[in-house]
């Protein structure tokens, strides 16, 4: 960890890949707070 | 209630353009640029640029989160995001927090001991300034998905 905040080109890398990581985490927490009927119209409509 | 929000509002992002531009500043700027200063025009940056920059900085950090909460509890989201049931914006607050904590706990201590503000033996002052750099550059990287996430309550990414 310390060789890439060393670095600023890869501290940035870095920085993207958690923001990554941060997007597909909170569309899995939003996922898992809907209902069964919620989710299947939110597949319906990916599906569009 | 509108009024107040936005006042809030303004002085959370007024706040957080001042710290996280202060932050960007030393590690896009004046950490690269250190090693090319000539000795004798160093003590300009030590001495007297770098400790009113980190005076500006780490108020910054205060103000923001502490602006940020208010703005969420008067909302009446506070709690929802700080158990991530709202984790838009729930994951930018922790973050948020986190950095603070980083630059009030870690950061500033250390600079004083790097700059001289306070009285500490001679080989201490390296290794508080390289603890310094790696948690500044830490919070460069967690500024990015930080700031993702304060977008995103206004414009959804996906």
């Amino acid at each position: 960890m310390g060789k890439i905040l060393e670095s600023l080109p890869l501290t940035i890398v870095a920085g993207v890949v958690l923001t990554i990581v941060m997007i597909i985490a909170t569309e899995a927490i939003y996922d898992s707070q809907m209902s069964a009927p919620e989710a299947a119209v939110s597949d319906m409509m990916d599906n569009m | 209630m509108e009024m107040e929000l936005f006042l809030i509002r303004y002085l959370h992002v007024i706040s957080g353009i001042m710290w996280i531009g202060l932050l960007w500043y030393f590690n896009f700027v004046q950490i690269p640029t250190m090693p090319k200063i000539p000795d004798e025009q160093k003590p300009a940056i030590g001495k007297h640029i770098a400790p009113e920059a980190l005076f500006w900085f780490r108020w910054g950090a205060f103000f923001t989160v502490f602006f940020g909460l208010a703005l969420a509890w008067r909302s009446g989201y506070l709690m929802d995001a700080l158990l991530l049931e709202e984790p838009n914006i729930g994951f930018g607050m922790w973050l948020g927090m986190i950095m603070a904590f980083n630059v009030w706990f870690v950061i500033w201590p250390n600079q004083k001991i790097a700059l001289g503000i306070v009285e500490a033996e001679a080989d201490a002052k390296p290794a508080a300034a390289r603890k310094a750099m790696l948690f500044s550059r830490t919070n460069t990287m967690l500024s990015i998905p930080m700031l993702a996430s304060m977008i995103s309550v206004q414009n959804p990414i996906m």
